[in-house]
C-alpha cells in the first residue's frame, strides 16, 4: 500500500481561488480526512488526486508514481490512475446490475472470463452484498447501494480508496453503522483511503488523522485529539465542536505556562509551549466538558482558574447537561455528566485545556 | 471479536491498453473536425462563389464585387425584399399571437381537452409541409373545393390564399407550434403562485392575465418570435407554389428562380443573394442567442407542475374549445383530408360527387416511373440518415459535454446554427462544395448521397435538441466513475453514457426519419434527372399543372410520417416533439 503526498496545490475557478497552496501527506494505511464547510475545497482536492480536476500548480505522488506535476507538465489521465473512488451519489451505473458493475472494472482489465465471478462474488461478500447480486440498483436501498458503490471501488484491488462524503445521502442511524463498517473494512485491508466530510463527528470518529480546511486553505492538520483538544486557529476551534473563546492580555509568564489577565481583571493561567509576548492579546479555546462545575456553597474548588459564576440555563440533552454559565461579564458554556443542581457555581478552567488559537 | 475472513486483497492485473489504438483526444478532435467542417464548410465555396464573375465552373474569372452591386440594384430584387419583410411580419404576428394565446388556454385555463387539444397543435411540425400547402390549395385555392363550395352555395368570397395575407395564414399555421411549444415550455417552467398571490389579492382573472401572465411570456415570445420570422424569411415552398403563379415574388423564389431559369445559370448573383439571406439569419441567430440568455434570468424555475391553480374561464371554457379545435380541423385535418380525395379522384370539385370520378390511377402511377424512385429515394434517405444523423449527433453530444476538448464549447452552437439557415442556402453552399472537391463531391454531385448529406446536416439540430437534455441529466458522477475504475474516454461513453441515452437516440431517429423524408428545399438545389425525392418530385410535378400524383405522393409521406410516429411513441416510448422549440 502505498503512500500519498500533495504538495502546493493551486486551483482556480475564474476569480475564485478553489484551493491555495494545499499541502498534505497521507502515510501507508492511514485513513486521512479532509473536513470543513461546504465549498470549501474538499472535493476539489480529491478530484484532483483522482485525475478529474487539473489544478494550475502543485504536484501529486502515489505510491512513487507521480500522478500530476504542473512543473513539468505532468498529468497521467485519470483511467490510468487505479485509484478506488466512491462517489457522493454512488454513481452505481443504473442499467446494470450489480454484478455487472463489479464485473466491468475487471473486463475494462481484460481479466479472463472465469476469474471474474469468483473475484465479484468475494468482494461482494467483503460488503455482505452476496445475495443481491443479480439486482439492478433502482432496486436496492440507498445502503446497499453504497456498498455496492464501495465493492465497485475494491474489486480491482486499487493502490489508493478515495472517498468523497459516502455518508451524507443515508440517514443518521444507517450513517452511524456505515461509518463503523467501512472503517473497519479500511482497517482489516489496510487500505491507504482519503476521506471526505463535512461532518466533525465523522472525521474525529474514523480517522487516523484530519486536515481542516477552510476557504481552499489546510488549518490545520493532527490526529483527531489534537485537532479536538488543541486547534491552532479560531476556524478551527469553533468548526470542530463546541467551544469557549476567551480572550485576554498577556500579564505573566513562567517556565511552560502564562497568566492571561481576562475580562474583569482575573488571572488566568494557561499551560504554553511558546513563549509571549507581554502584554500581547492573546485568544485561547476550551472546551464545554472541559470545564469542572460545582455548586458555590460545596465546592471544594480554589485558587486559580476558579471563577464564580450565575447559571443562566441549564439543557439537558441525552448523555450530559448542558450550562450556559455568566461571569462578571464573560460567558461560558459549560457540559457536565451529571446536573449541578445551583444557582450560584464555580468554574475551574484546567490550565491544560486550554488551547492558544490566536 | 475476531472475524475470520478469507478474503485475499491482491492486487489484479492492471489496466493493459494497446498502444496502436488511437488517443480519445484524436478522436474526439476527428468528431468536432467532422461536425464542423461539414456545418461551415459549405459556406466557404458560398463566398467564394459570389465573389468571383462568373460561374464557378466556368474557366478563368477575376474577384468583383459586382455581384452585389448588380443584386442591389436590381428593382425585383427589392421588391422581393419588400414582400418577404411584409410575409415574415405578418406570419410572426399570426403565429405568435395565436400560438402564445393556445399555450396561455392550455397551460394556464380550465379549457376541456386541453392535453388533447395542445398535442394536436403540434401536428403541423410533423407532418409533411409541403404536402399540407398543396392541401391547402387543394381546398382553398382558386377553384378549391370549399373555395367553390362557400362561393356557390353561401355567395361569400373565401380568403385569396395566392396574395401575400393568404400566404400567411398558411405559413403561420406551419409555424404556430414552435411559438405555441415555447411558450407552454415557459409558462410550465414559471412559477405560477405569481399568479396566485395577484389572484388572492383580488385582481380578476383578465387583470391578472394581462398582468402577469403575459409579461412573464414576454421571453418567449420574442425569441419563438424571432425564430419564426426566421424561417419565414427562408420559407420556399409556400412562395413558389402560390406566389409565382401570380408574380408575387419573395427573396427565396426570387434567388430560386434566378438559379433555374436565369440567363447565366447558377450566376454569381444567387450565391451573392444567398450570403445577405445568411447573414440576416446569422444576425437573427445572435440575437436570440442573447434574449435566451436574459430569459434564462428571467424565469423561476420554482413551479411545480400540476398544483397550478387554474384560470376558470367560466361561460367562455366550451366555445374557446371550439374554437380550438375548429382551427385543428381548418389548419390540419382538412388539407390532409382534401388530400386523400384528390388522391382518389380524376379532379376534385364540388359540382360532381366524388364517387363519380373515383379512379385508383394517382396511386397506380406511383409504383411506377419516376414516382416509384423519388419515394424509394426518399426511404432510403430517411433510413440512412436518421441512423448517420443519431450516430454524428450522439458523438458530438458526448465531445461537447462530456470531454475536455478545448474546442467542445463551440459545438452546441454551431450544431444549432443550421436550424437557423435557410434550406436553400445549404442547397446552394453544397452544390458548390460539391463542384469544388473533385472526385469525391462529383460522385455526391451524381447521386443521391449529395442530397443525404444537405438534408442530414439541414435536419441535425433536431436530434441534438432531442439528445442535449436527456445528456444533461445523466451525472457527471456516473462517467467518472467509469474512468476510476480504468475504462477509457471512448469505452465510458460506450458503456455507460450511450447505454443511457438510449431513449434519447430512438426519438432522435424518428425526428429524423420524419424529417429528412418530408425535407426538400435544400435538395431543390442538388436534384438531377436520376436523384429525385419525394419533396422535388411532388413540386416539379406540380408546377407543371399535374395535381394527382403530387396528392397521392403527399399521402404516402403523411401515411409513412403517421405510421413512424406511431410506432416511435408506441414501442419505443419516445416523445419527439421536444426537438422542435430549438
Ligand atoms: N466546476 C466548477 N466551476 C466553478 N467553480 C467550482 C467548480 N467546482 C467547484 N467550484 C467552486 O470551488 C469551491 C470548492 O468546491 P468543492 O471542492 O466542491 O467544495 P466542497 O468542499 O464542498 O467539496 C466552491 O466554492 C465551488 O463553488
Ligand atoms: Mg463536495
Amino acid at each position: 500500500m502505498p503512500e500519498i503526498h500533495v504538495d502546493s496545490l493551486v486551483k482556480q475557478f475564474g476569480e475564485q481561488r478553489a484551493l491555495d497552496d494545499v499541502s498534505f501527506d497521507v502515510a501507508e494505511g492511514e485513513l486521512f480526512t479532509l473536513l470543513g464547510p461546504s465549498g470549501c475545497g474538499k472535493s476539489t482536492t480529491l478530484m484532483s488526486i483522482a485525475g478529474f480536476q487539473t489544478p494550475e500548480e502543485g504536484r501529486i505522488e502515489v505510491g512513487g508514481d507521480v500522478f500530476y506535476d504542473a512543473a513539468r507538465r505532468v498529468s497521467v489521465p485519470a483511467e490510468r490512475r487505479n485509484l478506488g473512488i466512491v462517489f457522493q451519489s454512488y454513481a452505481v451505473w443504473p442499467h446494470m446490475t450489480v454484478f455487472d458493475n463489479l464485473a466491468f472494472p475487471l473486463r475494462v482489465r481484460k481479466t479472463k472470463r472465469a476469474a471474474i465471478r469468483p473475484r465479484v462474488v468475494e468482494v461482494l461478500d467483503l460488503v455482505e452484498m452476496g445475495p443481491y447480486i443479480d439486482r439492478y440498483p433502482h432496486q436496492l436501498s440507498g445502503g446497499q447501494q453504497q456498498r455496492v458503490a464501495l465493492a465497485r471501488a475494491l474489486v480491482y484491488s486499487p493502490s489508493v480508496l478515495l472517498l468523497d462524503e459516502p455518508f451524507s445521502n443515508l440517514d443518521a442511524k444507517l450513517r452511524e453503522r456505515a461509518r463503523a463498517w467501512v472503517k473497519e473494512l479500511q482497517g482489516r485491508l489496510g487500505l491507504t483511503t482519503v476521506f471526505v466530510t463535512h461532518d466533525q463527528d465523522e472525521a474525529l470518529s474514523m480517522s487516523d488523522r484530519v486536515a481542516v480546511m477552510s476557504q481552499g486553505e489546510v488549518q490545520q492538520i493532527g490526529t483527531p485529539e489534537e485537532i479536538y483538544r488543541r486547534p491552532t486557529s479560531r476556524f478551527v476551534a469553533e468548526f470542530v465542536g463546541n467551544v469557549n473563546l476567551l480572550t485576554g492580555e498577556v500579564a505573566a509568564t513562567e517556565r511552560g505556562r502564562i497568566a492571561l489577565e481576562i475580562a474583569g481583571g482575573r488571572k488566568l493561567w494557561i499551560d504554553s509551549e511558546r513563549a509571549q509576548q507581554p502584554r500581547a492579546q492573546v485568544t485561547v479555546a476550551v472546551r464545554p466538558e472541559a470545564l469542572r462545575l460545582e455548586a458555590a456553597e460545596t465546592s471544594t474548588l480554589n485558587g486559580s482558574n476558579t471563577l464564580d459564576a450565575t447559571v443562566r440555563s441549564v439543557a439537558f440533552l441525552g448523555d450530559h447537561y448542558q450550562y450556559e454559565l455568566e461571569t462578571g461579564d464573560l460567558s461560558l458554556t459549560a457540559q457536565t455528566p451529571r446536573a449541578v443542581f445551583a444557582e450560584r457555581v464555580k468554574v475551574h478552567i484546567p490550565a491544560d485545556a486550554c488551547a492558544i488559537v490566536e | 471479536m475476531a472475524q475470520v475472513t478469507t478474503t485475499t486483497y491482491e492486487p489484479v492485473a492492471p489496466v493493459r491498453r494497446s498502444r496502436s489504438l488511437p488517443t480519445a483526444g484524436s478522436l474526439q478532435w476527428l468528431v468536432w473536425l467532422v461536425v464542423v467542417g461539414l456545418i461551415l464548410g459549405p459556406f466557404i465555396p458560398l463566398v467564394y462563389a459570389s465573389i468571383r464573375d462568373r460561374p464557378l465552373y466556368e474557366a478563368g474569372g477575376a474577384f468583383t464585387a459586382g455581384a452585389y452591386r448588380d443584386l442591389l440594384s436590381d428593382t425585383a430584387f427589392w421588391h422581393a425584399a419588400l414582400h418577404t419583410l411584409e410575409y415574415a411580419a405578418l406570419t410572426t404576428t399570426l403565429s405568435v399571437v395565436a400560438g402564445g394565446a393556445i399555450a396561455i388556454l392550455v397551460a394556464r385555463t380550465d379549457l376541456p381537452w386541453r392535453k388533447a387539444l395542445g398535442r394536436l397543435t403540434l401536428l403541423p411540425l410533423l407532418l409533411p409541409s409541403l404536402g399540407i400547402v398543396l392541401g391547402w390549395i387543394v381546398v382553398w385555392g382558386p377553384g378549391g373545393y370549399l373555395s367553390s363550395l362557400v362561393h356557390t352555395h353561401l355567395h361569400l368570397g373565401t380568403l385569396d390564399i395566392n396574395t401575400i395575407p393568404g400566404m400567411s395564414v398558411i405559413e403561420a399555421t406551419r409555424l404556430l407550434p414552435v411559438a405555441y411549444m415555447t411558450c407552454e415550455a415557459a409558462l410550465a417552467r414559471a412559477d405560477s403562485s405569481l399568479e396566485d398571490a395577484a389572484r388572492s389579492a383580488g385582481s380578476s382573472p383578465i387583470r391578472v392575465l394581462r398582468s402577469i401572465t403575459i409579461p412573464m411570456l414576454r421571453p418567449a415570445l420574442l425569441n419563438s418570435g424571432t425564430l419564426i420570422f426566421t424561417l419565414s424569411i427562408a420559407s420556399l415552398g409556400i412562395p413558389l407554389l402560390l406566389g409565382t403563379q401570380h408574380n408575387i415574388q419573395f427573396l427565396s423564389t426570387y434567388l430560386y428562380l434566378q438559379w433555374t431559369n436565369g440567363a447565366t445559370p447558377d450566376s454569381p448573383l444567387v450565391s451573392a443573394g444567398a450570403m445577405l439571406l445568411l447573414l440576416v439569419a446569422t444576425l437573427l441567430l445572435l440575437l436570440r442567442n442573447r434574449m435566451l440568455g436574459a430569459e434564462a434570468r428571467y424565469i423561476s424555475v420554482a413551479g411545480k407542475a400540476g398544483r397550478t391553480a387554474m384560470l376558470s374561464l367560466r361561460m367562455w371554457r366550451w366555445p374557446l374549445a371550439i374554437v380550438v379545435a375548429l382551427y385543428i380541423v381548418f389548419s390540419t385535418l382538412v388539407p390532409v383530408i382534401g388530400l386523400a380525395l384528390m388522391s382518389f379522384v380524376a379532379f376534385l370539385t364540388p359540382l360532381i360527387a366524388p364517387w363519380h370520378l373515383f379512379t385508383w390511377s394517382n396511386w397506380h402511377i406511383l409504383g411506377s416511373g419516376i414516382y416509384l424512385r423519388s419515394i424509394e429515394h426518399s426511404a432510403l434517405l430517411a433510413l440512412i440518415g436518421g441512423l448517420v444523423t443519431t450516430a454524428l449527433v450522439a458523438l458530438a453530444t458526448l465531445v461537447a459535454h462530456r470531454s475536455k476538448l478545448p474546442t467542445r464549447k463551440s459545438l452546441p452552437f454551431v450544431m444549432l446554427y443550421p436550424r437557423a439557415i435557410p434550406g436553400l442556402i445549404i442547397g446552394i453552399g453544397f452544390f458548390w462544395a460539391y463542384l469544388l472537391t473533385g472526385a469525391p463531391g462529383s460522385w455526391l454531385r451524381q447521386g443521391i448521397w449529395g442530397i443525404l448529406l444537405a438534408f442530414c446536416i439541414r435536419n441535425l439540430p433536431f436530434a441534438y435538441v432531442v439528445m442535449y437534455p436527456t445528456m444533461a441529466r445523466i451525472g457527471e458522477e456516473l462517467d467518472r466513475a467509469g474512468r476510476s475504475v480504468g475504462a477509457g474516454w471512448w469505452r465510458t461513453c460506450r458503456s455507460i453514457v450511450l447505454p443511457l441515452l438510449k431513449p434519447a437516440l430512438f426519438a432522435s431517429f424518428v425526428l429524423m426519419f420524419v424529417e429528412i423524408l418530408n425535407d426538400y428545399d435544400p435538395a431543390l438545389f442538388l436534384v438531377r434527372p436520376g436523384t429525385e425525392v419525394i419533396g422535388t418530385t411532388m413540386l416539379d410535378t406540380f408546377l407543371q399543372g399535374i395535381v394527382g400524383p403530387v396528392a397521392s405522393l403527399a399521402m404516402v409521406q403523411v401515411g409513412v410520417t403517421v405510421i413512424v410516429l406511431a410506432i416511435g411513441t408506441l414501442v419505443l416510448k419516445v416523445r419527439v416533439t421536444g426537438g422542435h422549440d430549438a
